[in-house]
């Protein structure tokens, strides 16, 4: 299955022929007289295609200590019986040199871990897929499963015949196609490139999966795939992290201007937890460097202290005073830009910004559309102190069963917004 | 208030040691199980105080290795059987595995033995203790969580206390002690060589070094609180021979004087007891109990966390049974066998551990290399490269070590 899609990807393609690399690697490299020269030790391969080609082999030549490398041009034939070169290429060979964008597959592929961007998992590359098209040799899968292991250890066929003999059956394959892996490179000049198509793919993760990904990788390789990340996937990334060590690690490594953009994006509520818990200097250089709107909703959210209902609140909250009829209430709405956390409610302030009532985005689309909010609004309203104690605010919540509470000073003057999900991820963390 | 604390510079330290502590004092704890008990009793009860003084070295040597695996966890962020299936390629990794994991079972086995004997002392027959023991130890890691489990673990250390309390009641004679530290005897014979190899092979051991580094990269520390890090492997060093000299001293003060020559740690409990009184025995048998639960929940996870890491299965006492399969199935299925070959009637144990002894010596000095192939790798761990001299130094220990792991194995077979 997974070879035929590959196989539509390459256009024109006539002649196939699948091999793995474990069953090359370490083959006698012949010269066209069929002389025995060395064995191949690694293939190195040009980024940026689809699906790359091997650029060249790297051979252990007889008496030399140094890896040597050969043109693919310079190859007669390359399969699991014979690797002989053209006549006359025996002089070609060079030391090994990989570029940038280039990538050695024993050294830098093999054994190592990589990103499945489709199954949002870390993985150990057990063997490696190609095939040879139009007298190319290209990479096309990535093999993770357990028949890799076993062929690698030579003893696939024995435990082929057992299982056949035994259940009538065959452990499967795991290739997956090239396009949805993320290698992780340990070379500090590759780690920063993007080379390859597929890390486009990473934001197609969910936040969730990513997130799970990076607390589970080393700190290294944890940095880099981050810094690959747009602003906003990062910060949704950032918000679904369990590990708040690892949380502050990540924008700590981050350069400050990318950090900054990153704590805008996040909710204010969120952005804030992450900060109180960077040291005093990087917190303040951060906080400065913020766009003005989201600063002023973290530095207000900072004076709560840890565990009151003004440190988890969120500021992303929609007021409007009750003099506006519903129509305008919905133009007012439509040019809010903000990410809303909870748009069940909206909340209606007084002539002199005092907290008056609340609305439901129902009664919005079911009233008369020149009504005044005022009129329309329900003014029982439960209301939280910014000090209140966390457990208090739970309290609440189970008892009245709202989606979202408002938060007000001793003014009356709306501070904020606590929604379920907030007191779900409070409860969820104890 | 908590933030006004941190700002004291000295208080911060102590708070950041306290945050990256644990993994070096649990995995020395551990190294203290049942087998590591019935060595030092055996060594103090032949050799008397006689023997004390290798206990110095030995320190070093264990402060020297395990600093390499810390030091390497904190760097790479990886832990060892990642490294090596990295460097050295599938096929070396799977064999050291499986050489790994028979040594393990053959440790898990004498845990649970060393559970059932201890038991036993108090009058609790083993069909009781070591399925209760067993469920315990799977319930522990199965349900909790890596911090609660962490947690236990380190409260199961200051239980280690009971062997200096009856290191105390033993009555040793102090003098003695101080005289065989300050100017040891070298004068070996080939039976207290033997010792002292049996010695060395049950402090440091190969699984140590992959719970080690296993359990520092799981606390996320940062390559600039590194120190810490160290200062929990180097107290974790002293706290172990501390609580081993206490043992040899117990045994040597007691057993030794009225020549009583003993195999097990429940022999020497059993033993204990005409000479030292009832609570030193007691002491002595809690002690044990304490020590081979403690082994008994480390061994296993620390097993089926190394192999999962390096085959690339999904891991960790975080994970759900269904997400890990695999990592769950080889834990549960070493506590069964584990606890289960102790439930036979008759038992051969004694073949099951020689194996586990063999596999040991082959494995560990196999292990060391690499280790010390891996932490000069400048790709791999960049400026935290061993220095010049320090590099020496540990190339000298491994030396040591492996040439008494292979004496060790040679007396084993009977070369």
């Amino acid at each position: 299955m997974a070879i035929e899609t590959a196989l539509r990807d390459i256009p024109g393609t006539n002649v196939q022929m699948f091999v793995f690399f474990s069953e090359i690697l370490g083959g006698l490299v012949l010269d066209a007289d069929g002389e025995g020269l060395g064995r191949l030790a690694d293939f190195k391969v040009k980024l940026g295609e689809l699906f790359p080609k091997v650029a060249s082999l790297a051979v252990k030549l007889r008496r030399r200590k140094q890896l040597m490398e050969i043109d693919w041009s310079d190859i007669e034939i390359c399969n699991t019986q014979t690797i002989r070169l053209k006549p006359g290429a025996a002089g070609h060979f060079r030391p090994l040199e990989a570029g940038p964008d280039e990538i050695l597959l024993r050294d830098e592929l093999l054994d190592k871990q990589v990103v499945d961007t489709l199954g949002a998992k870390i993985e150990r590359v057990n063997d490696i897929h190609l095939i040879i098209v139009h007298q190319d040799l290209r990479l096309v899968h990535v093999d993770f499963g357990a028949r890799g292991i076993l062929r690698r250890l030579g003893w696939l066929r024995g435990v082929d015949k057992m299982t056949n003999w035994l259940f009538a059956y065959q452990t499967e394959e795991r290739l997956i196609s090239w396009k949805f892996v993320q290698p992780l490179l340990s070379d500090p000049v590759k780690r920063h490139l993007k080379l390859n198509v597929s890390a486009r793919k990473l934001h197609e993760i969910h936040p969730s999966d990513l997130a799970d990904i990076i607390e589970e990788l080393d700190s290294v390789n944890r940095s880099t795939i981050f810094r690959a990340l747009d602003t906003q996937t990062a910060a949704l990334t950032l918000e679904e992290m369990d590990d708040t060590k690892i949380q502050v690690s990540l924008i700590v490594s981050a350069p400050v201007e990318h950090a900054s953009d990153i704590l805008d994006e996040m909710a204010p509520d969120e952005a804030t937890d992450l900060l109180a818990d960077l040291p005093e200097e990087k917190k303040r250089k951060l906080i400065q460097t913020m766009e003005k709107p989201s600063r002023e909703a973290v530095e207000a959210l900072l004076k709560y202290r840890e565990g009151t209902a003004g440190s988890i609140m969120t500021k992303d909250f929609f007021s409007v005073p009750g003099t506006m009829t519903v129509a305008q209430a919905v133009e007012e709405f439509r040019k809010t830009t903000c990410p809303l956390e909870s748009v069940a409610y909206l909340y209606i302030t007084d002539g002199s910004g005092r907290m008056a009532g609340v609305c439901t985005l129902r009664h919005l689309i079911i009233a008369d559309r020149d009504a005044p909010l005022a009129g329309l609004m329900n003014t029982r309203l439960i209301k939280i102190d910014p000090e209140a104690k966390i457990g208090s605010v739970t309290d609440l919540f189970r008892k009245y069963r709202f989606l979202a509470l408002p938060v007000v000073d001793g003014d009356d003057r709306l501070q904020g917004l606590i929604t379920l999900k907030d007191i779900l991820q409070e409860e969820l963390e104890e | 208030m908590w933030r006004r604390l941190l700002a004291n510079p000295r208080l911060r330290g102590l708070f950041l040691f306290l945050s990256v502590a644990g993994p070096g004092i649990i995995t020395s704890n551990v190294d203290n199980d049942a087998g590591g008990i019935a060595t030092y009793s055996m060594a103090g009860a032949h050799f008397g105080y006689n023997l004390l003084w290798s206990l110095l070295p030995i320190m070093l040597a264990l402060i020297i290795v395990q600093e390499m695996s810390s030091r390497m966890g904190v760097v790479t962020g990886k832990g060892l059987s990642d490294l090596i299936r990295e460097r050295f390629g599938v096929k070396i990794t799977v064999y050291l595995l499986i050489a790994l994991v028979l040594t393990n079972f053959g440790n898990v086995i004498a845990e649970f033995a060393g559970v059932a004997s201890s038991l036993e002392i108090f009058h609790v027959s083993k069909y009781v203790s070591v399925p209760v023991a067993a469920v315990l130890v799977w319930l522990l890691v199965v349900k909790g969580t890596y911090r609660s489990v962490e947690k236990v673990f380190l409260y199961a250390c200051v239980f280690y206390v009971t062997y200096i309390v009856a290191g105390f009641l033993a009555k040793p004679d102090w003098a003695a002690v101080g005289g065989t530290l300050v100017a040891p005897s070298f004068k070996l014979s080939s039976e207290s060589l033997g010792m002292i190899v049996g010695l060395v092979g049950t402090t440091i051991a190969p699984w140590m070094q992959f719970y080690l580094q296993a359990a520092i990269v799981e606390k996320n520390v940062a390559a600039k609180d590194y120190k810490w890090s160290r200062l929990d492997v180097i107290i974790g060093s002293i706290v172990v021979t501390v609580v081993a000299g206490f043992i040899i001293l117990t045994c040597a003060a007691t057993l030794f004087k009225a020549g009583i020559r003993v195999e097990t740690a429940a022999d020497a409990a059993q033993a204990l007891r005409p000479l030292a009184g009832r609570y030193c025995a007691a002491l002595f048998a809690f002690g044990l109990l304490n020590a081979s639960l403690f082994a008994a929940s480390i061994l296993p996870l620390s097993t089926a966390f190394v192999v999962c890491e390096a085959m690339g299965w999904e891991n960790g006492v975080d994970k759900k049974f269904s997400e890990a399969p695999q990592f769950y199935g080889l834990y549960t299925m070493l506590i069964l066998l584990g606890g289960g070959i102790i439930l036979l009637p008759k038992i051969p144990l004694f073949p099951v551990m020689y194996v586990s002894q063999v596999l040991n010596g082959v494995v560990l000095p196999v292990l060391l290399v690499f280790m010390i192939l891996l932490i000069n790798n400048k790709k791999l761990m960049g400026e935290h490269v061993n220095g010049r001299v320090y590099n020496a130094v540990s190339w000298v220990t491994v030396a040591v070590l492996g040439g008494l792991s292979l004496v060790y194995i040679g007396s084993l077979l009977g070369l």
